[in-house]
């Protein structure tokens, strides 16, 4: 892989405002959209490729800058709405326009994109800067003739998803039918439909009567790639529930439940945390489901409920660190996790900067690093490892002088190509693979 | 990392019951001021977070008052066999790989029914106590999050800690839960629950 660009988001205001919260592709690829905790999202488009400068092939650039959502504060509840984007969802492109869905804890908006790069100019009762001429002056009448002006991107608010949610929403996720979309919090999932704001239908609830029940919260969702009747949804303790719409309006009864029986050699205090599913993706085939825990990524097969087909180990050797990593609530980081465009590489951040795939073909894992000094542009990214304990070599990294606020939640692999973008904190590392750019 | 600590949270190592015990306060005293802290977080209560410490938050205290269901935190020991399933089930326990196969019984006898009417009305659904839902508009904007009843856990477990200061004496003794024998006068005129809070 080689290192391509980075972006540092500058925040204005405030620490941390600038820090990256989401990541996402749009589905050719052409875009990348990133939202921070700020509320702002930046979308980067692709240069398209030209033989008078081939270096400069593929590049992304920063293409749109704007403020999605704003800090709120509900007085009834005395509570404070943060403004941070917890995910990006693009719509597919259907005209000229793009589209995407963003949304923080508790409103979803729908955005459009659109390009100008002509503007009227030969009007007849307004002069060059837009003032009104005097009639007396006008003695002929001409057409304004559209002239071609430097590229504006605008972005404007199209709709406005509110009030659906009590609790927190976690994910949002488009469906095939490119009509409705879903949004998911705690306790709750909802089915919109794009065009209409003031009412959801409400498809998923587990709230328990009594809230001192409550042992268990969805954690991810996410609609079937081609089957508009499918979605899943991940909870806390572990298990994936796969719902068809077609079953019934409300989906609490799931189709199928997904869940590995736990591992008692492995039980501690923190068993129920680590199996915490942060992070569920079907595969651009549709046939399997990734998802991630806070140690490992599974791949589950759609036709196989009682355990997942692979497990990958991500960072075993935190396994015994459990307890001080409860204590700094790294714990409680929820790691996200990709497919590449042919289902046969995973992906997922890690601590320290790095980030994992690996290879469901020949089972070979790379550990991978981002950051600055390894990133120049054309430059190839080493692969790092972690030693733990036995032999280390030069350039290993101990588990104890891991660098545990560097984490690597949010990355994305474009829907075709070898290109990944990875957040690492407020920098977004792109990476390509200009030798193997085609999938195979 | 303290390597002593991780492995008692693991259960090895020489003296393991009493480490496990003092391992199991530790936890308790980091998780209550982790609901204590959440309170005040900007964005509300996160539901997650919160439910997963209450989570361990309630398996280390079973594991320090030595209560029936604490040892499903614990990796297995050698010893007598493992409980049946329904026994298992009923302590709020992961079904573990050996019964995965009896998994998905509806009926168990000798349940506490609170926890079991679920089940049998919904094997499939698993949620106890949900009110059925039907087809409707958005839920009324006044819902409460009902973050309450974090008050009321942490007050709960609040009263359950004068029995903590009483266990310094050793596993091997057994003393009654909730009886205050400890035999440092300084600890004895605090209120158990402020020095949580002092602590964090």
């Amino acid at each position: 892989m080689e290192g391509e660009s980075i972006y540092e988001v500058d925040s204005e205001d405030g620490v941390g405002a600038d820090i990256i919260s989401t990541v996402e592709f749009n589905h050719t690829g052409e875009l990348l959209a990133t939202g921070d905790k700020g509320g702002r999202v930046v979308i980067f488009q692709r240069e398209p490729e030209s033989k008078n400068e081939p270096y400069n092939q593929g590049e992304y650039n920063v293409y749109s800058t704007f403020q999605s959502h704003e800090p709120e504060f509900d007085y009834l509840k005395s509570l404070e709405i943060e403004e941070k984007i917890n995910k990006i969802k693009w719509l597919p492109q259907q005209n000229a326009a793009h589209s995407l869905l963003s949304t923080n804890d508790k409103t979803i908006k729908l955005w459009k994109v659109t390009e100008r790069d002509k503007r009227p100019e030969g009007y007849n009762l307004k002069d060059e800067e837009g003032k009104l001429k005097d009639l007396s002056t006008v003695t002929s009448l001409q057409v304004p003739v559209l002239k071609p002006m430097d590229l504006m991107v605008e972005v404007t608010p199209r709709r406005i998803f509110a009030n659906g949610h009590t609790y927190h929403v976690n994910s949002i996720s488009v469906n095939s039918d490119c009509e409705t979309y879903m949004s998911a919090d705690d306790l709750r999932i909802n089915l919109w439909h794009l065009a209409i704001t003031d009412r959801s239908f409400n498809i998923v609830d587990i709230k328990p009567a009594n809230m001192e029940d409550l042992t268990e919260v969805i954690t991810a969702s996410e609609f079937h790639p081609h089957h508009c009747n499918l979605f899943v949804y991940s909870s806390s303790k572990g298990s994936l529930r796969l719902c068809d719409m077609r079953a019934s309006a409300l989906c609490d009864k799931h189709s199928k439940l997904f869940e590995e029986p736990e591992d008692p050699s492995n039980r501690s205090f923190f068993s129920e945390i680590i199996s915490s599913v942060s992070d569920v993706k079907f595969s651009h085939s549709g046939r399997y489901m990734l998802t991630r825990d806070y140690l490992t990524v599974k791949v589950w097969d759609l036709n196989m409920e009682t355990k997942p087909i692979e497990t990958y180990q991500v960072h075993d050797y935190l396994r015994s660190k459990l307890c001080s990593l409860y204590e700094n609530d790294c714990i409680f980081d929820k790691f996200e996790c990709a497919w590449n465009g042919s289902d046969s590489v995973i992906m997922t951040g890690a601590y320290n900067n790095f980030f994992r795939m690996f290879d469901r073909n020949t089972k070979r894992d790379v550990t991978l690093e981002a950051s600055r000094e390894s990133s120049k542009p054309r430059a190839i990214l080493k692969p790092r490892r972690v030693c733990v304990g036995g032999k280390r070599r030069k350039d290993d990294i101990s588990v104890d002088s891991l660098d545990f606020t560097k984490k690597i939640l949010h990355t994305a692999w474009h829907p075709t190509e070898n290109i990944i973008a990875i957040a690492a904190t407020n920098n977004l590392y792109i990476f390509q693979d200009k030798v193997n750019s085609e999938m195979h | 990392f303290s390597r002593r600590r991780e492995r008692a949270a693991r259960g090895l190592g020489a003296g393991g019951a009493m480490e496990f015990r003092l391992e199991a306060h530790r936890i308790v005293s980091i998780s209550l001021g982790k609901i204590y802290s959440a309170r005040g977080q900007r964005g509300g209560l996160k539901l997650h977070k919160n439910l997963l410490v209450s989570l361990v938050l309630r398996s280390a205290r079973r594991v320090y008052l030595g209560e029936p269901g604490g040892e499903c935190a614990l990796p297995p020991r050698p010893g007598p066999p493992p409980p049946p399933d329904c026994e298992r089930l009923r302590r709020g326990c992961r079904p573990l790989a050996s019964e995965a196969a009896a998994r998905g019984r509806p009926e168990c006898p000798a349940e506490s029914p609170r926890k079991r009417s679920a089940a049998e009305r919904d094997p499939a659904a698993g949620y106890p106590g949900k009110k059925p839902r039907r087809e409707t508009e958005q839920p009324p904007p006044q819902e409460d999050m009902e973050t309450g009843n974090v008050a009321s856990l942490i007050s709960i477990f609040g009263s359950g800690f004068s029995g903590l200061l009483g266990k310094e004496r050793g596993a091997a003794e057994a003393t009654e839960p909730g009886q205050v024998c400890c035999e440092q006068p300084v600890l004895r005129s605090l209120n158990p629950w402020s020095t949580a809070i002092v602590a964090f």
